[in-house]
């Protein structure tokens, strides 16, 4: 079974059924579905990725998830929670007071801790691109030694003994016994249903909102010079590229999942959307605002062999030349796409 | 799971509606049990799991290489089974978070997980099986699953390219180059001993510096036997660890660490040589 949710499409079944079965059967009791928390698919958004199917989400899921998320529990010595690093002000990236993330002991990681957000669009995730489906993210947080230093199974039996896990796998699940597929399924009901799609450039493609002048012709730039490898409404290809930060690399990137040198030191085109608050920006977080991207994109690559050819003119690195203006226009568009709602709803705090 | 409810609400209607139109009984398709036992073996040796260290050699290669076993084990999934008059039988994939009916975990050591019991089976003559070795893309796609796949309950699996790891094959070896590491939090790496984990399940078009190290295998049984009420065969089959290691040409004082999907290849690429029925009973009295 593969099948990509249609969430709406399901739903309309269950009622059929359900409705089915009342008429059919009077001794029948069935629960009424869970319908206080659905995850709805935004108008100009692709076709989600994520197993709805094995993983409905619900309200009592989607709590359990919310604790865990900001649970240090996760972490070895209780100090590390997923929320350590991925802050909701921040568009769910790390402050910039820590450009790569700093797990236990104070222990530095070697990327900058992406954002979250249309998780459930995805079909690989991290730098490296080295993970294919929502589920298993936090493992690699969980098991890294620089990050939350622990085991999966120390943690599933950490639940297990705590004094309120047990009932609300429970009450989520049905479950007596907390298994790490559990666990993982209710952190992604948490982290799939954070879906960014109210900025203020969705309103102007939705038609319920406008973009200035200055906006508008950094929109114009955007699709020109920069939708080569951020495009669609994701704002990203999904592809892995080399955006010439280094002639050498220590951190292969796409190279340590494809295991071929002609991916060394590419990674994911990461997504635009909230970009405005996730600085440092790259996946050795080089620099501090937009401005300096731009700058690098301008004149501040360096060459080497998978330098990807976008930014290349035969044998000279090109890269994406852009007067000052055209920079402000640019950033003035890019910072339409932050999404004020989304930081601050409150379904994602802890409270 | 969506589909399954559907079906799961259906049938009581249909057979409703059957039952008043006929009144009559539904006869159920006649069917029987097989099993599979996985026989591990170097050669024609039995395997003795020695501690990680041991230098007790309890085997070699043709190639000199003298070795022994810390640990052995693999996933079949997909058991399916065949037979000369159109006989077909297709074991039930069926995965959620509390299991994964249909992945078997057979680890050497663990006899119970040796012997694998196929239920309802059609009653028939067979002689063919086949099955897959990994888990594949379709079963890693489905997310976190249960039973045994899953990975903080003894699931083989690989966190950073995330997939479950086919097979492993761990122990020591005279020559092997593996220097002694501490790797903190009191894991460490013994010298001498050698650690195969075979994974890798992606395909990817246009790039071929992927590799998918699942492999399904067609096993002949070399006669034939039959399935039935009170019929319940079994098939003896054979894992040989030597024709693997000596079909990769394996050199231990170059290859000791292997945990990655390139470098699984030329293991994955020797399992249609390493399985094969050695004999079938008619009666699951003895193996």
């Amino acid at each position: 079974m593969f099948i990509k949710a249609r969430v709406g499409i399901n739903k309309t079944k269950i009622f059929i059924i359900c409705g089915a079965i009342s008429l059919w059967s009077c001794q029948e009791s069935v629960r009424p579905e869970d319908t206080s928390l659905v995850f709805e698919r935004p108008p100009h958004f692709p076709e989600p990725t994520y197993t709805f199917d094995n993983n409905p989400i619900t309200q009592d899921g989607f709590d359990l998830g919310k604790k865990l998320f900001f649970d240090p529990l996760l972490s070895r010595d209780n100090s590390v929670s997923c929320n350590s690093c991925h802050q909701q002000a921040r568009a769910f990236a790390d402050s910039p007071l820590h450009p790569t993330s700093i797990g236990i002991e104070n222990k530095f990681g070697i990327r900058n801790a992406p954002a979250l957000g249309n998780l459930a669009f995805m079909d690989e995730f991290f730098w490296d691109g080295g993970v294919t489906h929502l589920d298993f993210v936090p493992i690699n947080a969980i098991e890294s030694d620089v990050e939350m230093g622990e085991t999966l199974e120390n943690v599933v039996a950490k639940l297990n003994d705590h004094k309120e896990y047990p009932h609300l796998f429970k009450k989520a699940f049905g479950v007596d016994e907390i298994t790490s597929p559990y666990m993982l399924h209710a952190l992604s009901q948490f982290t799939v249903m954070m879906v960014s799609a109210s900025s203020r450039y969705d309103k102007y493609v939705l038609r319920e909102g406008t973009l200035n002048e200055e906006e508008l012709k950094g929109l114009a730039l955007f699709e020109v010079k920069c939708s080569g490898c951020h495009s669609g409404e994701l704002f990203t290809d999904f592809s892995y590229r080399n955006n010439g930060l280094n002639t050498s690399f220590e951190d292969k990137g796409r190279a340590l999942i494809s295991e071929s040198n002609a991916d060394l030191g590419k990674f994911r085109v990461p997504t635009l959307r909230n970009v405005e608050l996730t600085a440092p920006y790259m996946h050795n977080a080089r620099f501090e605002t937009l401005e300096e991207v731009l700058d690098h994109y301008g004149g501040g690559m360096v060459d080497s062999p998978t330098l990807d050819p976008l930014f290349k003119d035969g044998q000279q690195v090109v890269g994406i030349p852009l007067t000052q203006i055209e920079k402000q226009q640019i950033i003035a568009f890019i910072r339409t796409l932050t999404d004020e709602a989304f930081i601050s709803d409150p379904k994602f705090m802890n409270q | 799971m969506k589909q399954l409810m559907l079906l799961a609400f259906a049938m009581p209607m249909l057979l409703t509606l059957l039952s008043c139109n006929e009144g009559g009984e539904l006869t159920p398709e006649e069917v029987g049990t097989f099993q599979i036992y996985f026989d591990n073996k170097v050669g024609t040796s039995d395997i003795t799991l020695e501690e990680a260290g041991s230098t007790s050699y309890d085997f070699e290669t043709t190639g000199g290489e003298k070795f022994n076993i810390s640990s052995l084990g693999y996933y079949v999934s997909k058991i399916s089974l065949s037979g000369p008059n159109g006989e077909i039988y297709q074991d039930e994939v069926l995965v959620n978070a509390s299991d994964a009916k249909g992945y078997y975990h057979v680890i050497e050591g663990t006899s119970v997980s040796q012997n694998i019991l196929l239920e309802n089976v059609p009653a028939g003559t067979y002689d063919q099986a086949t099955f897959t070795i990994g888990v594949a893309e379709e079963g890693v796609q489905e997310g976190a699953l249960g039973g045994v796949l899953d990975p903080a309950n003894g699931g083989w699996f690989w966190n950073w390219n995330a997939g479950y790891i086919a097979m492993i094959i761990e122990g020591n070896a005279l020559n092997s180059g593996q220097e002694y590491v501490d790797w903190g939090n009191g894991s460490e790496t013994l010298a001498k001993t050698f650690s195969f984990h075979i994974g890798g399940w992606k395909n990817v078009p246009d790039n071929e510096n992927f590799v998918n190290n699942v492999r399904t295998i067609t096993v002949d049984f070399g006669t034939t036997v039959s399935v039935g009420e009170g019929l319940s065969p079994l098939a003896h089959v054979v894992v040989d660890i030597l024709k693997m290691l000596e079909g990769a040409s394996v050199d231990f004082s170059t290859t000791y660490s292997v945990h990655s999907p390139k470098g699984g290849k030329v293991f994955a690429d020797q399992l249609d040589q390493v399985f094969s029925v050695h004999h079938v009973h008619q009666s699951t009295s003895g193996h």
